[in-house]
C-alpha cells in the first residue's frame, strides 16, 4: 500500500540525527540558563516511617547553599503525578514533600545551592529523625487480613481500585467447555533504564511565570498539574521538552519538576535537578509487578469458550497511573471469545511506584495468556501457531470491552512471513548446534496493542505556518522522546501537502509555542498526532485553494489539489498548474496578499490495534540449566509503516526490552533491609550487545488502517509484549517444564548466544 | 573532579553524556591516548598531558566521520544519548581492527548500554563504516 505514496512509506533518516552523532544535540542537562543553580532531593531511606524532626541548621551553613525546603514549606495538597488527562479515577494521594514517607525514595526535603558539591554536602548535613513503621512489600502480604493499611486516610483496604469488565457469562462458558485450564503467574517490577536520567530545570521568575525544561512525555499534563500545585494560571506556566534520551513511559508523569519549581520560587534562580542513576532505579517509577490468575475454558475442537482473568498489580505507595493501567490491560484480548471476564486490582504496598511503562499492563496479562495458550494447544494436540490463528479475531469483529470493530488485521500475513523466515533459519542452521547436551526449541506468542489511549482519550492538534518562500514550520504538541515522531509526523505533513520533506521544519512539545496534545503515551504519535497533522495540512490546502481562487478571480470549485499540484481552471479553458511553493508565492504578497496557516483539532474516536507475532528459538543445556536465546523473529501489522526503518528500529528495541524482561530484569527487594537492592546497573542488568540473539523483523505489507493517516497504526509499545511469552514457551518445550514466572534468571542461567555455542562444543 | 564533569562543566563540551556516573552505562566513553575510558571514572587531573578525543572532535571541517555518517544513514540513532560513547567505542575498535567480525563488534560495544535499538542497526552501522574506511 505504502508504495503508492511519495514520502510516506520511505525511510528518510531522522532529522535530528546529525546533531546527535556530533554531540551538538542539547538534552536537558546540557542546557545552561543564566543564574542557574542546582537542586537535590532528600529521600527517605525507609520504606515506611514518620519523620519526627528535621534539623536543617548545619546544612544551611554549607557555603553555597541558597535555600532548603521542608514539608511545611510547600502546599500540603495531595495530587496525582500521572501525565494522563484529568480523571476522577486518578486518586490524589501524594504530596510534593512528606513527613510520612511510604516508600524508599519518598521526597522529604530539598536543597538548592550554587554547586552540585554544595548540594551533596548539604544533604549529608541534614539531620532527620525517623520513626520506622511496619513495611508491606508484596501483593500477597498487602491483601492479608490484619496487614497495616498504606493509606488508611483514604481506603479501608490496601486494594484501592477494582476494575471489572466482562461480556457474556463466564460461568456458562466454563460449563460449556470440554477442558478447563487454571493457573497463576508472576511478573516482576522492572525499570525503564532510559539512558538519560530524569532531568529538569525550573525557573520561577519574579513576575510569577514558571518555565520548566524537562524530560517530559506529556508537557501539557505536566503544565496542568504544576499550575494547580503552584496556584498559577496555565498561561503563566511554560513546559519545554528539550531533546530526550528515552522515556518508555517513565516520563509520563511529574518526577522532580514540582520540587524544582518550589525551590526556584524560594531562591529566585533557575534550579537544575538531575536524578542520579540510583534515584532512577528505586525512586522514580517501575512497571507494576503482578500476580495474574487465569481460568480458560476450551472446546475439544479448539475453540476458546471462556476466559476469566484476575490481575493484581503492585502499585507501590501511590496511585499514580494504576487505574488507567488496569483499564488498558482489560482491552488487549485478541481472540474470539463468547464469555470474557476481567477483574483488575490496584494494590498499595511500600514498594517502588508502579506507573507507566512500555506496554501499560499488557506485558503482564499477555505473558500469562500466551503461556496458557501454548499449554492448551499442547493438551488438544493442535499446533500452537494454528491454535492461535483459528481463534484470532479478524476485521469486522470487536475485541472484548472495546467500542469499535477491527478495521485492519493482517495476522495471517504476519504468520506466513514469520514462518518463511523461520524455515529459512532452520534450513541454514540444520547442521549447527546439534549437540546431544543441548536441546533446542522454537516458541511463539501473539500480541496486540493500541494506537492511542484504548479508552479513546487521545487528542491532538497541529499548526502549520507557511513561510514566504513556501517552506513550512510544523508545530506539534506531541513530544518526540527519542522514537523519531518529529520525522515521521513531518513525512505525513509533506505527503499531504505535496512538498519535499526538507521544506518542513518541525517544533514539538513546548506549551508556549505548540498546540495541545494529550501526550506521548499509549503509542499515540503516528495515529493521534498523525491524524492531527494530516487534518492541519488539509486545512492549509483548502485555505490556499481559497486564496488562489480569489487571486485568479474564479470560483472555489475551479481550484483543485491533485498530484501534489494546485490546478486552477480560469474562465477561458485555461488550466494553470502550480506547485505548493508556486501557489504560496502567488498569494503571499501583492494587493490581496495573505498569510497562510493550517490548523486542526483531532479527537480519537477509535484506537486501532496493531498486531505482532513473535517467535523465539532457545538452546538449553539441561544439566547446567544454562540457556541462550538464539533467534527472535517478530512480524508486525502496523498498517502503513510511515517510515519503515523507524518502525523496524522500534521493533528491534522492543525485542531487546522484552528480552531483558524475560531473562534478567527485576527490581529486587532486600527483605531484611526492606528496601530495593537493585540500585545500580551492576545489580540490575539490561541486555548488552553480547546478550542479544539474532533479530529478524518484518512488517505485514497488506495492512491498511482506514482511520489512520495514510493507513498507519502505531508501533511503540507493541513489540515488547510478545517476546517474553515466546521465549518462555520455547524454553518450556525444550525442557518440558511449566514456567509461571519472570525473569527466567530465577531458576535458569541465561547466556549470550555465542557463549552457549562455545560451551556446547 | 572527574574528567567527565571537567569536560561538561568546566570547558563546556556537553557531547559526552552522564548516564550513571559510575562506569556502568558507557555513555561517557571517550578516547584517551588511543584507549577508550569512562570519563566518569577518571579524575580530570589524571588526564593532564594526555590526548583526549570526545565526540566533538570526531568530525572535521564540516565532514562527518564515516561512523557518524553510517549511524545516521542506518537509523542507528534513536534517543541518541548512548551514541557519542557508542561511536567512540566503535572508533577505538576500528582503529585497531580494520575488519572486525560481528562478534568482535558486539564485544567492543558491550560496555555501552543502549535501551532503544536492540543494537541491531548500531552493529550494521559499525560494519558499514568499517567497509567505508577500508576503501
Amino acid at each position: 500500500m505504502a508504495d503508492t505514496f511519495k514520502i510516506v512509506g520511505k525511510s528518510f533518516p531522522r532529522h535530528e540525527s546529525i546533531a546527535k552523532v556530533t554531540g551538538q544535540a542539547q538534552y536537558t542537562d546540557d542546557l545552561e540558563i543564566p543564574g542557574m543553580v542546582y537542586g537535590r532531593i532528600l529521600r527517605s531511606p525507609y520504606a515506611h516511617a514518620t519523620v519526627r524532626q528535621i534539623d536543617k541548621s548545619e546544612a544551611g551553613k554549607v557555603p553555597g547553599v541558597l535555600g532548603i525546603l521542608l514539608p511545611q514549606d510547600v502546599p500540603n495538597r495531595p495530587f496525582n503525578c500521572s501525565g494522563n488527562p484529568p480523571s476522577p479515577m486518578l486518586i490524589k494521594d501524594e504530596r510534593v514533600l512528606t513527613d510520612h514517607p511510604l516508600y524508599v525514595g519518598d521526597r522529604i526535603a530539598a536543597v538548592a545551592a550554587l554547586t552540585k558539591e554544595a548540594c551533596a554536602e548539604a544533604l549529608e548535613r541534614m539531620i532527620v529523625k525517623y520513626q520506622p513503621l511496619p513495611v508491606v512489600l508484596e501483593i500477597e502480604e498487602a491483601l492479608r487480613e490484619g496487614t497495616p493499611l498504606i493509606h488508611p486516610e483514604l481506603f479501608s483496604s490496601n486494594i484501592f481500585k477494582k476494575l471489572e469488565s466482562s461480556q457474556g457469562d463466564v460461568e456458562r462458558g466454563f460449563a460449556e467447555s470440554d477442558y478447563i485450564f487454571e493457573d497463576e503467574f508472576n511478573t516482576p517490577a522492572v525499570q525503564h533504564v532510559a539512558m538519560e536520567p530524569v532531568s529538569c530545570i525550573c525557573h520561577y521568575m519574579e513576575d510569577d511565570q514558571l518555565t520548566v525544561w524537562s524530560t517530559s512525555q506529556t508537557p501539557f499534563q505536566e503544565r496542568r498539574v504544576l499550575a494547580e500545585l503552584l496556584d498559577l494560571p496555565e498561561n503563566k506556566v511554560r513546559v519545554v521538552k528539550p531533546i530526550m534520551g528515552g522515556g518508555f513511559g517513565g516520563r509520563q508523569q511529574i518526577h522532580n519538576q514540582h520540587v524544582g519549581a518550589f525551590l526556584s520560587r524560594l531562591v529566585r534562580r533557575p534550579v537544575k535537578i538531575i536524578n542520579t542513576r540510583e534515584e532512577e532505579m528505586y525512586a522514580s517509577v517501575v512497571r507494576h509487578g503482578s500476580v495474574c490468575w487465569l481460568k480458560v475454558g476450551v472446546r475439544k475442537d479448539g475453540r476458546l469458550a471462556a476466559f476469566h482473568a484476575k490481575v493484581y498489580l503492585n502499585a507501590g505507595a501511590y496511585c499514580t497511573h494504576t487505574p488507567i493501567v488496569l483499564g488498558a490491560q482489560s482491552r488487549k484480548f485478541q481472540y474470539r471469545i463468547p464469555h470474557y471476564r476481567y477483574e483488575g486490582y490496584g494494590v498499595y504496598t511500600n514498594g517502588p511506584i508502579g506507573g507507566a511503562m512500555r506496554g501499560y499492563g499488557n506485558p503482564q496479562l499477555t505473558f500469562a495468556r500466551e503461556v496458557m495458550m501454548d499449554r492448551i494447544a499442547k493438551k488438544l494436540g493442535i499446533d500452537p501457531l494454528q491454535f492461535r490463528v483459528m481463534n484470532h479475531l479478524g476485521a469486522g469483529e470487536t475485541i472484548p470491552c472495546h467500542t469499535f470493530p477491527l478495521r485492519s488485521c493482517a495476522i495471517t500475513e504476519c504468520v506466513e512471513m514469520g514462518e518463511r523466515i523461520r524455515n529459512e533459519i532452520e534450513r541454514r542452521e540444520a547442521s549447527l548446534h546439534k549437540k546431544a547436551k543441548v536441546s533446542e526449541a522454537w516458541g511463539v506468542a501473539f500480541a496486540c496493542h493500541t494506537s492511542g489511549p484504548s479508552n479513546n482519550e487521545g487528542m491532538s492538534s497541529s499548526l502549520i505556518l507557511v513561510n514566504d518562500d513556501g517552506t513550512v514550520n510544523l508545530l506539534v504538541g506531541s513530544a518526540d522522546i527519542g522514537q523519531g515522531c518529529e520525522t515521521t509526523l513531518s513525512q505525513i505533513a509533506a505527503q499531504e501537502l505535496g512538498i519535499d520533506l526538507k521544506d518542513i521544519t518541525v517544533t514539538s512539545g513546548d506549551t508556549f509555542s505548540t498546540p495541545y496534545d494529550t501526550g506521548t503515551f499509549a503509542s499515540s504519535q503516528i495515529y493521534v498526532a498523525g491524524n492531527a497533522v494530516c487534518l492541519a495540512a488539509q486545512d492549509l490546502k483548502e485555505k490556499l485553494c481559497v486564496a488562489l481562487a480569489a487571486c485568479y478571480h474564479t470560483e472555489l470549485e475551479m481550484v483543485r489539489h491533485e498530484h501534489d499540484h494546485f490546478m486552477i481552471e480560469t474562465g477561458q479553458d485555461k488550466k494553470i498548474s502550480l506547485s505548493f511553493k508556486e501557489g504560496v508565492a502567488k498569494v503571499m504578497f501583492g494587493a490581496k496578499g495573505r498569510i497562510l496557516a493550517g490548523f486542526s483539532s483531532f479527537k480519537a474516536e477509535e484506537s486501532p490495534l496493531p498486531f505482532s507475532v513473535c517467535w523465539a528459538k532457545v538452546a538449553v543445556d539441561k544439566r547446567t540449566r544454562t540457556f541462550s536465546v538464539l533467534h527472535i523473529i517478530q512480524v508486525v501489522d502496523v498498517g502503513t509503516a510511515v517510515n519503515p526503518e523507524v518502525v523496524k528500529g522500534q521493533v528491534e528495541g522492543g525485542i531487546s526490552m522484552g528480552l531483558g524482561y524475560a531473562l534478567m530484569e527485576q527490581i529486587e527487594m532486600d527483605q531484611r533491609a526492606q528496601k530495593p537492592s537493585s540500585s545500580d546497573l551492576l545489580h540490575y542488568k539490561v541486555p548488552t550487545a553480547l546478550d542479544m540473539p539474532e533479530i529478524h523483523v518484518a512488517m505485514a505489507r497488506m495492512s491498511y488502517e482506514p482511520t489512520g493517516p495514510f493507513g498507519a497504526k502505531s508501533v511503540g509499545e507493541l513489540p515488547v509484549v510478545a517476546v517474553a511469552p515466546a521465549i518462555v514457551n520455547a524454553l518450556s518445550i525444550a525442557t518440558g517444564e511449566k514456567i509461571n514466572f519472570l525473569p527466567l534468571s530465577k531458576v535458569f542461567m541465561p547466556k549470550g548466544r555465542s557463549q552457549i555455542k562455545k560451551e556446547s562444543q | 573532579m572527574t574528567l567527565l564533569d571537567f569536560l561538561r562543566d568546566e570547558i563546556g563540551l556537553k557531547g559526552t553524556k552522564k548516564g550513571c556516573d559510575s562506569g556502568q552505562c558507557g555513555a561517557c566513553t571517550i578516547i584517551m591516548d588511543g584507549k577508550t575510558i569512562n570519563a566518569c571514572l577518571v579524575l580530570a587531573i589524571q588526564a593532564d598531558g594526555k590526548e583526549i578525543l570526545t565526540i566533538e572532535g570526531l568530525s572535521s571541517g564540516g565532514r562527518l566521520h564515516p561512523l557518524q555518517e553510517t549511524f545516521v544513514e542506518e537509523g542507528a540513532v534513536q534517543c541518541g544519548f548512548c551514541v557519542p560513547g557508542m561511536i567512540l567505542s566503535a572508533k577505538a575498535l576500528l582503529d585497531e581492527k580494520k575488519d572486525p567480525s560481528e562478534e568482535e563488534i558486539r564485544e567492543a560495544l558491550s560496555g555501552n548500554l543502549c535501551r532503544c535499538t536492540g543494537y541491531v542497526k548500531i552493529i550494521k552501522a559499525v560494519q558499514r563504516a568499517a567497509a567505508l574506511m577500508r576503501t
